[in-house]
């Protein structure tokens, strides 16, 4: 048996990013073209495109051509692999919980029967 | 909360929160004493050895997390704050960095409401932490059908 290793970029390092981050917000509220995106983070038109080439390689981002400008709309499905990803590790805290919850029952689940004993 | 919860940080940041039937007191007496956190500290089916528990404002907390599956998970953190019976704020220094805030309020007779907030110190760590806690459990996950798989052959 052996696996076939894919390279692929994944929605991590779209979200790695802090410019990458502002730009996803900044697309969530409205399709931006490349010219409006660079000028909304006062960065240069080549790093915009840096970033919005990976996140369009993420998925985050689809882009179309319409005349000369090119269209920038968010495509937020990925980020709820994200969401997935935090919500299993707050599982590890509410299952804490759960755990301290039983232990304060089985105390005083104790401490009620020692109490009837000393009746 | 309002003031550690913000869309500046929601980026890094988790909230759990839970009513406790059981007196704020207790519940105090039970996170704070050695004795009784070693008890309940990690999901069910975790135990835990305490090296050292200094619960004071800068004094350390060294123990170690024993999970089912006979994985160590050392943990070091310092305790920041302390408001007896009602705050306490760690910071978790090995691994990833992070503030935790527990908050204890009590909520009617025999109820106390604990919150728990932990506060990465970047999302980038955030991220890999989450990411991270999966993969391990995966990997666990694997170990434990490997076992089993084990098992069945030796019948």
């Amino acid at each position: 048996m052996y696996y076939r290793i894919i390279m692929r970029r994944d929605v991590y390092q779209a979200i790695a990013d802090p410019t990458r981050r502002q730009i996803i917000a900044v697309l969530a509220g409205k399709s931006l073209t490349l010219n409006n995106v660079a000028d909304s983070f006062g960065i240069s038109r080549q790093a915009v495109s840096k970033h919005i080439k990976i996140l369009t390689e993420c998925g985050l981002v689809a882009v179309t051509d319409k005349g000369r400008e090119r269209h920038c709309q968010a495509t937020l499905q990925p980020l709820h692999e994200v969401a997935e990803w935090i919500n299993h590790y707050r599982q590890f805290y509410e299952a804490q919980l759960d755990s301290l919850e039983n232990y304060l029952a089985t105390l005083q689940t104790k401490n009620k029967k020692h109490g009837k004993r000393k009746k | 909360m309002a003031n550690e919860k913000n869309s500046a940080t929601a980026d890094r940041e988790l909230l759990v929160t839970r009513v406790l039937n059981a007196p704020r007191t207790l519940v105090w007496e039970v996170w704070t004493n050695p004795d009784h956190i070693k008890n309940w500290w990690g999901p069910n089916g975790f135990t835990n050895t305490i090296y050292s528990m200094d619960f004071r404002p800068g004094g350390k907390w060294d123990y170690v997390m024993h999970g089912p599956d006979g994985t160590d998970y050392k943990n070091k953190s310092t305790f920041i704050e302390i408001v007896k019976p009602e705050k306490i704020v760690m910071v978790h220094d090995s691994g990833p960095k992070f503030t935790a805030t527990i908050r204890f309020e009590e909520q009617g007779p025999g109820k106390t409401f604990i919150s728990w907030h932990m506060l990465f110190d970047t999302a980038e760590e955030f991220i890999r932490t989450v990411k991270t806690f999966k993969a391990d459990e995966g990997l666990q996950q694997n170990i434990v059908k490997l076992d089993q798989y084990l098992q069945n052959l030796k019948q």
